[in-house]
């Protein structure tokens, strides 16, 4: 195309153009290009016009198509530049609201029941479909209830002032010392319906209180969870079919029981109960000391005096009843070291050894 | 209790090829755990659990009886010479019941006195050590061997007869461990003429013990009932070998047996010269039968055992039993105080058949379940959302100190009807009358730890003082404490505010008033009953309540309020309007965001309040809802709000 038909200066600029359109970063200094190029007026092109209205009618011809062919150069160019650069300017755009997907997301921040309470709570469960219900009963309790009614006789050791809380302002109130007096309490309640009902079967979990020093293996307050049966012809095989069925409820197929014999004043006969060591299976470790075995529970048949103190017919009735140290099962299935560590309550360790259920 | 091996196998020939772990093994599967396996000297001693009723069984004899019993193995006799009983050459007087029976012999003390070897090894064995004084090392020794507690006295400082009686108020004793007791008229004595000379079967008296220097000994051999020994050993706070097997029912007919060995002993170790033996009172009778019905039998094994089988077990631990049609009746023998009742029987006889023979049956349901109560499932899912929503459930002490009681109880709640006679310490004296006393110190203990946000709540009673004793009630208390946010790209770190924690005691479910309270600095907590929580709710679907489907319209009303302007008044007066105005239609009203600046007049913060309306029929019109709008404004500039232009 022969550019020496169109003013220098025009010439000259068309010489830059290509670089003018590359070096435009943004699309405001490209629109400033476009109106100085191709503008409608005081562009190069209307100028360029104006030459050709000028211009000699022989030259009119070529003239009009070197014109032409500038300004559809242009525009093409400046069009390509202008997809260009808004392209970018989405993308940019499109990046500033982005955010990597790997980025740390908020986490809901979840807490935990206590590890004891969510120990209690399984065991509820795991005795519910066997029909038993819960009970409660006060820690603040009468020596009637806490000894007298668990046929604990009045010289018992248990009872003096070396093992068991007692209040000063109030003689004869005490802190329960295990979650037996549950017993005395519902079979009282009990009794007069106890045909109507066909028995009772309940599970008492709760605090209790024994006059112990703060160690690694001791706490003047713990948790016992107790369990009690009264039905007709109750025996020492209904007891082991049902710690049976709850052990390997609680810790799966593999955890038989042992009957051990053993004395508790409000059963007749007791027994320690075993199970087999949830850890090593019985092959023997550190926790059951090699033996395979670990005692879990005491329980027994009740006492016809515990029935008898409660107003119901012990020729008529018969039951069993358990009891389980809620911290030493605890701490036996967790391997924590320290009883102490339940009552500190660091986060830290309420959240690894709780849950949400 | 301590069982020497070679004792053990001496008192049982039978058991001389079993192995210790399999003694221990049987010895637990009778009811007698062995807690530790020990050498001392060359001589094996297992430390073996005997529970509380088993008073027989506190010696080498007596544990190798039960043994027996289960292996249907005969015991050594024990190598006695019996004494001819002759005139008392000092009267004894039984004034007591709780004394039957109570021998004796005094004898000269030879030049020559030494403990044997074997005797001294043996004594060892049991964690005492021989003192080289014949009359105190043989009463020792037989006390473990035989089980049967003895005494002596130096017969020259004996005032006269000798006399079991009560102890009389005021009178005083000092025992040998050189404590001078007084004692009451519960306390049995053994008194000559002139004074008591020791606690019956708990400990001899300084004044008449042998020593060195005893040239005659009187010797005791008695039996005392237990529950008259315990309460003196538990009441003198004494507790001696003698009371702790006198305690637990030692056998009556081994007093003369006891005293006939002693005597031996001090004659062939001492060359003791016996002057003469007597025995005051009898050996208490044969307790009556006991019954054990094969109907009882079978409901307690869970399975018929015959009685003949039945009888054989109870024969071998020396029972004399007589079998009729339906049950049996058996007489135990002396040494077995602890069996009174059938049951007592049943449990002997699955005892020696072995626990491991019973079967394993789930019981019948005779009788429908019963329901969880409300409040054990309103208290266990208070803890579950909690939970969910980020806070840990402590357990902590049920006592604190009378300095924190102080901090928190209210002046209607004094602490004395709450305080512990016998604490364990003064920290842990006071039953506490709120739980946030423990959170407090347990969230303050957390953020020394280093943690930035704390979260507790604890569900447990709190006690109250009242006239008839301490009170308990069910509780809930929860603690915010710190910062919250700050741990990802989106949330702000920010102290947590009252809000918060309003939040979420609102999410339980609890209306009207909460009271928060500020428990140290950036620290809020509360505590509410548990009574003030919504009841479990036990309907499996709540009753079906109707909802439009017509759009929901939402305004923003921002108000310039006074700074001291309380919300709940504006609150109550723009719906009371709106409810006037608009009547069902009306849906919510609330305050969305508070907005405090220097930008604003003086005094003053703006309000967002954010209403929304929606018809049960029809889709509302702007015309009608810019109506309602207005009678709230109205309402709020009652109250002195004003649009924020």
């Amino acid at each position: 195309m022969d550019l020496t038909l169109l003013p220098p200066e025009i010439a000259e600029a068309h010489q830059r153009f290509a670089c003018s359109v590359a070096a435009s970063a943004d699309l405001d200094s490209l629109m400033r290009l476009k109106g100085e190029f191709t503008g409608r007026e005081a562009s190069h092109a209307s100028r360029m016009m104006d030459v050709l209205k000028t211009a000699p009618k022989e030259q009119k011809r070529e003239l009009g198509a070197v014109i032409n062919a500038l300004k559809n150069e242009w525009e093409e160019a400046l069009k390509n530049r202008q997809i260009e650069l808004e392209a970018a300017k989405k993308s940019a755009a499109s990046l500033a609201t982005s955010w990597d997907p790997d980025l740390p997301p908020p986490l809901p921040v979840h807490g935990a029941i206590h590890p004891l309470n969510r120990l209690m709570d399984r065991l509820v469960d795991v005795f519910r479909p066997l029909g038993y219900h819960v009970e409660e009963g006060p820690e603040t309790e009468t020596e009637a209830n806490n000894f007298d009614g668990l046929n604990i006789p009045e010289d018992h050791p248990a009872r003096g002032s070396a093992d068991t809380f007692y209040f000063s302002a109030h003689a004869g109130k005490l802190l329960r010392t295990h979650t037996s007096p549950v017993q005395v309490r519902v079979l009282q309640r009990i009794a007069p319906d106890i045909e109507k009902l066909g028995g009772i079967r309940f599970l008492a979990p709760g605090r209790v209180y024994r006059k112990d020093e703060i160690d690694p293996t001791h706490s003047p307050m713990f948790h016992q969870v107790e369990g009690m049966l009264v039905g007709h012809g109750i025996g020492m095989h209904h007891l082991k079919g049902t710690l049976s069925y709850a052990m390997k409820a609680l810790f799966g197929p593999a955890a038989d029981v042992r009957f051990r014999p053993s004395y508790f004043p409000f059963v007749e006969p007791g027994c320690e109960v075993d199970v087999r060591c949830p850890l090593c299976g019985g092959s023997g470790c550190r926790v059951c000391k090699g033996s395979g075995w670990v005692e879990i529970l005491g329980a027994g048949l009740v006492h016809p005096n515990v029935l008898k103190f409660a107003g119901i017919d012990p020729t008529v009735w018969s039951g069993f009843a358990f009891g389980m140290g809620v911290e030493r099962t605890a701490m036996m299935v967790s391997q924590t070291p320290d009883l102490r560590l339940f009552f500190e309550n660091d986060q830290r360790f309420l959240k690894a050894m709780g849950g949400l259920d | 209790m301590l069982i020497e091996r070679r004792a053990l196998n001496a008192e049982l020939p039978a058991i001389n090829e079993m192995s210790n772990l399999e003694l221990c093994e049987l010895l637990a599967s009778l009811g007698f755990p062995v807690d530790g396996v020990e050498t001392k000297d060359d001589q094996t001693v297992l430390e073996v659990d005997v529970t509380a009723n088993r008073g027989d069984t506190l010696s080498q004899r007596g544990m190798a009886r039960d043994i027996g019993a289960k292996c249907n193995a005969m015991l050594s006799a024990i190598p006695h010479r019996t004494l001819r009983e002759g005139a008392p050459l000092f009267p004894v007087r039984l004034e007591a019941d709780a004394c039957p029976v109570y021998s004796t012999a005094i004898l000269e003390l030879g030049m020559v006195a030494s403990t044997p070897a074997d005797v001294v090894c043996f004594l060892s064995s049991m964690g005492s050590t021989a003192k080289q004084m014949p009359a105190v090392d043989a009463s020792n020794e037989l006390l473990h061997r035989y089980g049967h507690p003895t005494h002596a006295f130096d017969a020259d400082t004996l005032k006269g007869a000798l006399v079991v009686r009560w102890g009389r108020a005021g009178e005083t004793l000092r025992t040998l461990d050189g404590v001078e007791r007084t004692l009451t008229a519960e306390d049995l004595v053994i008194a000559d003429e002139a004074a008591a000379i020791a606690l019956a079967g708990v400990m001899g008296g300084d004044s008449t013990k042998v020593t060195a220097g005893t040239k005659r000994v009187l010797l005791e051999s008695a039996w005392f009932d237990p529950r008259v020994v315990r309460r003196m050993s538990h009441r003198h706070g004494l507790h001696s070998d003698a009371s702790y097997r006198f305690g637990r029912g030692v056998d009556p007919v081994m007093a003369q047996v006891a005293r006939d060995l002693l005597a031996a002993r001090l004659e062939d170790w001492a060359g003791a010269k016996l002057l003469g033996a007597w025995t005051a009172g009898q050996v208490p009778a044969a307790r009556p039968a006991i019954t054990l019905r094969k109907q009882t039998l079978a409901r307690i094994a869970g399975t018929v055992i015959e009685l003949t089988e039945a009888a054989a077990l109870l024969r071998q631990l020396g029972c004399a039993v007589v079998i009729h049609d339906q049950y049996l009746e058996s007489v135990s023998p002396s040494w077995r105080q602890d069996l009174t009742i059938e049951e007592d029987l049943a449990e002997e006889v699955l005892r020696l058949r072995g626990f491991d023979r019973i079967d394993s049956v789930l019981p019948p349901l005779e009788g429908a379940p019963l329901p969880l109560a409300s409040s054990y499932l309103q208290a266990r899912n208070v803890a579950r959302r909690l939970a969910h929503v980020g806070f840990c459930q402590t357990v902590t002490l049920g006592f604190i100190s009378p300095d924190v009681d102080a901090d928190f109880a209210g002046a209607d709640n004094p602490p004395e009807g709450r305080t512990l006679g016998n604490p364990l310490g003064q920290e842990f004296s006071v039953m506490r009358p709120t739980l946030l006393a423990s959170l407090k110190t347990t969230a303050e203990l957390n953020l020394r730890q280093g943690a930035k946000e704390v979260k507790l709540f604890e569900v447990g009673p709190i006690y109250r003082s009242t006239a008839e004793g301490p009170s308990e009630s069910l509780a809930l208390a929860v603690v915010w404490a710190g910062s919250l946010g700050g741990e990802d790209y989106l949330t702000r770190l920010r102290p947590v505010q009252a809000a918060d924690l309003l939040g979420i005691i609102r999410d339980l479910g609890v209306k009207g008033a909460i009271a928060l309270q500020e428990l140290g600095e950036g620290m809020l907590g509360v505590e509410i009953s548990l009574s003030a929580l919504p009841e479990h709710e036990d309907r499996i679907i709540p009753k079906f309540i109707p909802f439009s489907r017509f759009p929901t319209v939402e305004r923003d009303l921002s108000l310039l309020v006074d700074l001291a302007q309380p919300y709940v008044d504006l609150e109550v007066a723009m719906a009371k309007a709106l409810r006037r105005a608009a009547g069902g239609c009306f849906q919510s009203l609330g305050c969305v965001d508070v907005f405090r600046h220097k930008s604003l007049p003086t005094g003053r913060q703006a309000w967002l309040m954010r209403l929304r309306f929606q018809g049960d029929d029809r889709t509302l019109t702007s015309d009608e809802v810019d109506g309602w709008v207005n009678a709230a404004l109205e309402a709020g500039q009652g109250l002195g709000a004003e649009l924020r232009g």
